[in-house]
């Protein structure tokens, strides 16, 4: 995602370094890059193994007719994509995946903002603060979650007897039996496990923006919250683009909160794209309709990226 | 930071080991005969519990003494790996001689099975309780040999049952509803009829309703679910659902957090399994409870069963008077009641029937078990159909009947 050392090579330090070093010689671009291809082509092969080869085989397989043991019953060119887009729950299901997305990132980033903003702050007792908002990273996604699952269970869930014994609710709610609240949960939760990653990323933007330039705009005479939004959020912004970023990948590839959350509720209403191909897997045994939503997958998280990086523009330096 | 790495590796390494050894134990033993000029089998077998290497061990052991000239080489691998492993070796070409695992249709369409007739004698094959020997059949031909057994059968929680001024437990859908209503009308906090239709076992549930009514999952050749009897089941379902005569969400409840709620006492009436008994004496002996057959729409007893089979693979027909000899031994009375007694399952043979010390424990399961009907697993379109059921027929909670059995039947269609 981070292109532009690839599109601006600092062609002044090359030709210099090579010029003391080697007079005769006027080694071009290409005879760089073949001294560097050696040390490179452990890491290229392995990007090639780990990224490009499974990416490559996922869309192959997408074309394929494939039997539900994996037999390879020859091509099936788009038909795997026609059974996609003819299958009813997909409009509910992006519909979903959309509001999946936006309500965790964007909540993620506005709770963090505020989050590292105070955990920036000298106070007494600021390391165990700190190190309490790295639990919910350190734990696993799943057990963190089959915790609150078990919490709101209707029958013995501590969270579900403690609203109605403080006289929320009349009787136990099955919070996780139905499409709506299991999803808006699933999305807390989301939220709750994205924060200590976020928090820190920007905890350590924060710790860049030295304090002569806070001082110099208290000098000028900036309130607290000019100071914040004209100073330091634009000082912020690459902490703010990698976070980001790196939390619509994730929240838009997580499965395991929502197969907890959500897993048992019959039908589609609380299925997200990534969660679907697990039930098309799964429950259908349809392996290339799978493969052609991972794709139809990459395809949106690609563009989602792209749209994100062109109007925020949040590699801009200025 | 070196400490979780090296922990790792000489993890990952100790499972590499682990897998080397589970097959080179199948590499020595498929070297076939040995040094004395006897013959060797090889049996590879599912852990069930703590004590089945031993159980085994101790079967192959008095097996040897009676038959010298045969040994029988023991491989025991867990649930989660059997499958792997079986692949595997079956791409090999080291197939163990004898198999236990619970699907044999595979293997049997591979044509790489012995038909169960020539490998165990005409009265081993007798005494399999009919309902079992049609699960255990591939186009006419019995291939499994059925090893273990479970089945459904209704608990109910005797003081709730009285409360409600009902003394016997409902055995057709009508009382069913009327049982359930009266429980549900006693404001007691305890709900009628824990319907558990969450993914779990959706099918499981669903199963013993169309059944019930008669409906069959196949026609013999593809996979029939939208059919006027499964419609009549799933409508009669949704009706107790309507009622509010069943747990709050039917739709997304797994049956094994439901039972843990019947067990608690909080559900009056609850399809269970006979590993249930043991929950509950573990977890609330106290619960005053009985069982009965499934409640069907006109009373007519019918269940789910469940079985995992003995399978014979055509290795090398040298060995087969071995194979007989073994299966033989295996299936007479005493030894095979060792082996299901221990283990706690329901035993597939009349003779293990009549002679089992779980009788009492387990006698509600015994009197319906032949009356067992099973999954057709030997379907292809079964595995994606099952899943479809699991995914989908929650639905009823709040969609039309109909139009969820459609959904089901589209999805069995497609696979």
């Amino acid at each position: 995602m981070t292109a532009p050392p690839a599109a601006t090579p600092p062609a002044t330090p090359e030709s210099a370094v090579t010029g003391t070093r080697r007079p005769r010689g006027r080694p071009g671009r290409w005879s760089a890059l073949g001294r560097a291809l050696p040390w490179l082509t452990p890491a290229l092969l392995l990007i090639a193994g780990v990224v490009l080869f499974p990416a490559g085989y996922m869309a192959w397989t997408s074309v394929r007719d494939l039997s539900q043991f994996g037999m390879d019953n020859g091509p099936a060119g788009l038909d795997n994509y026609a059974r996609l887009l003819e299958f009813g729950a997909l409009p509910r299901v992006l519909l979903n995946t959309v509001v999946w997305v936006f309500g965790v990132v964007v909540t993620t980033v506005l709770i963090s903002l505020g989050l590292a903003q105070f955990l920036d702050k000298a106070f007494p007792g600021r390391r165990i603060v700190r190190l309490a908002v790295i639990i919910p990273w350190a734990a696993s996604v799943v057990m963190t979650t089959t915790v609150f699952y078990y919490g709101m269970d209707p029958f013995y869930g501590v969270i579900n007897t403690f609203l109605v014994d403080v006289g929320l609710l009349d009787q136990p709610y099955g919070f996780t039996r139905n499409a709506l609240p299991a999803f808006l949960t699933a999305m807390g939760i989301a939220v709750f496990v994205s924060l200590p990653f976020t928090t820190y990323t920007l905890l350590a933007g924060l710790q860049t923006i030295t304090l002569d330039v806070r001082e110099a705009a208290q000098m000028d005479g900036a309130g607290p919250w000019a100071a914040y939004r004209q100073i330091i959020l634009p000082l912020l912004r690459p902490a703010l683009a990698v976070a980001t970023i790196i939390n619509i990948i994730n929240v838009f590839n997580s499965l395991p909160i929502l197969q907890v959350m959500t897993g048992s509720i019959p039908g589609y209403s609380a299925d997200t794209t990534t969660t679907l191909i697990f039930k098309f897997i799964r429950a259908d045994r349809q392996i290339d309709t799978a493969s052609a939503l991972s794709v139809l997958n990459f395809v949106i998280v690609l563009g989602v990226i792209l749209v994100y990086l062109k109007v925020v523009k949040p590699m801009r330096e200025d | 930071m070196r400490t979780p790495v090296r922990t790792t590796a000489a993890a990952v390494a100790m499972g590499l080991t682990l897998t080397a050894c589970g097959f080179s134990g199948g590499d020595e033993g498929s070297s076939g005969d040995d040094a004395g000029g006897g013959t060797t089998i090889d049996l590879l077998v599912p852990q069930y519990s703590d004590q089945t290497k031993a159980l085994w061990q101790e079967i192959i052991a008095g097996f040897e003494e009676q038959n010298s000239g045969i040994s029988v080489n023991l491989e025991v691998q867990s649930w989660d790996n059997i499958n792997d492993v079986v692949r595997t070796k079956v791409q090999a070409g080291e197939a163990p001689d004898i198999l236990n695992i619970d699907a044999f249709s595979g293997f049997a369409k591979d044509d790489l099975l012995y038909p169960a007739e020539e490998v165990v004698s005409p009265e081993t094959l007798d005494d399999f309780q009919q309902s079992f020997i049609d699960n255990a059949t591939l186009d006419g031909t019995v291939y499994g040999l059925p090893l273990i057994a479970s089945a459904r059968a209704l608990f109910y929680n005797k003081d709730v049952l009285a409360q409600a001024g009902v003394s016997e437990p409902p055995s057709t859908w009508d009382q069913l509803l009327s049982t359930a209503t009266k429980i549900s009308e006693l404001d007691a906090d305890v709900y009628g009829y824990g319907m558990p239709l969450g993914s779990e076992e959706a099918q499981a549930e669903t199963s013993i309703f169309t059944f019930g009514a008669g409906g069959a999952w196949t026609d013999g050749d593809s996979i029939t679910v939208d059919t006027p009897e499964n419609l009549e089941a799933l409508k009669f379902m949704k009706s107790m659902i309507d009622a509010g005569v069943t747990q709050p969400d039917p739709g997304a409840t797994d049956r094994t957090p439901m039972l843990d709620v019947f067990i608690q006492g909080k559900i009056a009436m609850a399809v269970g399994l006979p590993p249930t008994i043991g929950q509950i004496e573990e977890r609330n002996p106290d619960l005053n409870y009985g069982i009965a057959p499934v409640p069907t729409k006109d009373g007519e007893p019918v269940t789910l069963g469940v079985a995992d089979h003995l399978m014979a693979f055509r290795n090398d027909d040298d060995k087969k008077d071995a194979i007989r000899a073994f299966l033989d031994h295996f299936y007479s009375q005493d030894v095979y009641l060792s082996f299901v007694d221990a283990e706690g399952f329901l035993p597939t043979t009349k003779s293990g029937a009549d002679g089992t010390e779980n009788a009492d424990r387990f006698s509600e399961f015994l009197e319906v078990l032949p009356n067992a009907r099973f999954y057709p697993s030997t379907n292809e379109a079964w595995a994606a159909t099952q899943g479809a059921l699991q995914t989908l027929v929650g639905q009823i909670q709040s969609k039309d009947a109909a139009a969820v059995l459609k959904q089901i039947q589209d999805k069995a269609d497609a696979a």
